[in-house]
């Protein structure tokens, strides 16, 4: 899965489905730092997970009020 | 530098126990000594003068009738301006928290009160804990210097004689970074182990709270008194506590430390790697069977802190960001922006990955019973540095430069301790941290305490 650089185009977009107000002047600023976040996410990419889950902290058991 | 602001946690409270000082008076030494440094350091969001003093006298009233309470009992602490204290502002060293009142105190903040403990104020942090330099604040060694961060006030005032312990947090290194390059002890305990409850979030997967303190024995009378479950923090872990002081001097004869092939060591500043290196042979010649180990799921671990840290932060902030973006300060108003864009999907892979990490590290942990490696790569930067110069044309921004060493831990959620190891030519501290089993506090603390037996580290003070 590459990692394209990111537009601030794209930035508008995501932000939006994000219901996030970014204004014109913030979107280049945005669009840089997802790419160095999103070149580091990139590193977990190759990790085969198979039907590892995730750790979730809710616990039903309810607790003493 | 008044004398028994110099003492440890430890040694001042014996002398309290004794009725050999006053809390009132060690109070007011410890507020007129935070007041002479602030002017150079400006490690405290606010001194809580009356709150501290009121505390003192309760506190001597008890002593002397016979009512000691423990080590905690008229000692001046601190609380990162991130632990609700009730009655007063939590402001995250941010504007955004401006008009924030606290209604109840922060777990910490009550079982502190309940040990006696004096609370002289709350330190400055890195804006809501999302940075580790602290711009607000100054290194005790060289005010040019970040202390560190997030909890770079508790770092700067515990080691500048402010108080005797300070509370910090701990989501990237938050905790020992500051530890690290104020020269002081830094322990984030276990994932669970200490309750977070009251305490601002940065990141609920990854966030750790814990004590600085100037000696090791500090550390673990203060854990004594905060580690427990607490329902109210859904991470909290309904595990026994151990009893961190019993061992404590047992030493480090046949216990086996792991020393990193890799990660750890790959890019760090000369000084630092020669520092450590020395700690290591140091423990070696206390006892301790050296064995390297291979650090697993290496190059998946800023990808797991970033991944859960960034769209948990941007939850938190979700409405403050739109009401109040104004208010941030820019690098954590661009962080929280772009952490509203990362997909749920990358965020719980970081999740499944990290499942896989912890497997992966316990089965290192066969081997071995703690890694030891430094806790951040380089002294501490200038404030108006932005990026390390590796050589080579390699240069790396200051915040992953400071965190990549400390994230291990907190990704994993395994004890780790900062402890200092000497200084660099500019005199500036440097530091190695143990990385203990979960709920290993007690054996991290013993590995550190037998080197810090074995050194003076820990005795010197800056020259403030």
């Amino acid at each position: 899965m590459n990692r394209i650089p990111v537009t601030k185009e794209e930035i508008e977009t995501l932000a939006k489905a994000a219901r996030l107000d970014l204004p014109e002047n913030r979107r280049q600023l945005v669009a840089k730092t997802m790419d160095g976040i999103y070149q580091i996410l990139a590193s977990l990419d190759s990790v085969e997970l198979g039907d590892t889950a995730p750790a979730f902290a809710y616990r039903a058991k309810w607790e003493g009020r | 530098m008044h004398d028994m602001l110099n003492l440890s946690l430890t040694g001042v409270a014996e002398k309290i126990r004794k009725k050999e000082i006053s809390p009132v008076e060690l109070t007011e030494a410890a507020l007129a000594r935070i007041e002479a440094t602030e002017g150079v350091l400006n490690a405290y969001v606010r001194l809580n003068a009356d709150h501290a003093l009121t505390a003192a006298r309760e506190a001597e009233a008890e002593i002397v009738t016979g009512r000691y309470r423990g080590e905690l009992h008229g000692v001046p602490v601190a609380l990162k301006d991130l632990y609700d204290m009730e009655g007063l502002p939590t402001t995250c060293s941010s504007k955004v928290r401006h008009d924030h009142l606290a209604e109840q105190d922060s777990a910490c903040t009550a079982r502190l009160k309940a040990a006696g403990a004096t609370i002289v104020g709350k330190t400055h942090t890195h804006e809501f804990a999302f940075g580790i330099t602290t711009p607000t604040t100054g290194n005790p060694w060289n005010a040019e210097h970040i202390p560190g961060g997030s909890s770079g006030g508790s770092g700067a005032t515990v080691a500048s004689r402010g108080c005797f312990m300070a509370m910090g947090s701990d989501t990237g290194g938050s905790i020992r970074i500051p530890a690290a390059v104020c020269g002081t002890i830094g322990l984030k305990p276990t994932f669970g182990r200490v309750s977070r409850f009251g305490v601002a979030s940065l990141s609920w997967s990854l966030d750790h709270v814990g004590p600085l303190t100037r000696t090791v024995r500090d550390a673990a009378i203060t854990l004594k008194w905060l580690a427990g479950y607490d329902p109210r923090d859904p991470g909290s872990a309904n595990e026994t506590v151990d009893d961190y002081l019993s061992a404590l001097d047992a030493g480090v004869k046949g216990l086996r430390i792991g020393v990193p092939r890799n990660y750890f060591f790959d890019l760090v500043d000369i000084e630092v790697n020669k520092a450590v290196q020395v700690a290591i042979s140091k423990l070696e010649s206390l006892g301790a069977v050296l064995k390297e180990v291979d650090i697993p799921y290496a190059d998946q671990i800023m990808g797991v802190e970033f991944g859960l840290c960034m769209p948990e932060a941007s939850a938190y902030h979700r409405g403050m960001l739109r009401e109040r973006a104004d208010l941030y300060g820019e690098d954590v108003r661009v962080f929280l922006e772009a952490g509203e864009l990362i997909s749920a999907t990358d965020y719980i892979t970081a999740l499944r990955v990290r499942q896989q990490m912890k497997d992966a590290w316990q089965t290192l942990y066969t081997e071995v019973d703690a890694v030891i490696a430094p806790s951040v790569a380089a002294p501490a930067t200038r404030r108006d540095q932005e990026v390390i110069d590796w050589g080579g044309g390699n240069e790396e921004p200051v915040t992953p430069a400071f965190v990549r060493l400390s994230a291990p831990a907190n990704v994993t959620g395994l004890p780790s301790v900062a402890v200092p190891c000497g200084f660099s030519s500019s005199g500036l501290p440097l530091s190695f941290q143990i990385i203990g089993r979960p709920f290993g506090e007690a054996r991290i603390l013993r590995i550190a305490q037998a080197y810090e037996s074995a050194t003076d580290w820990h005795t010197r003070a800056p020259s403030l």
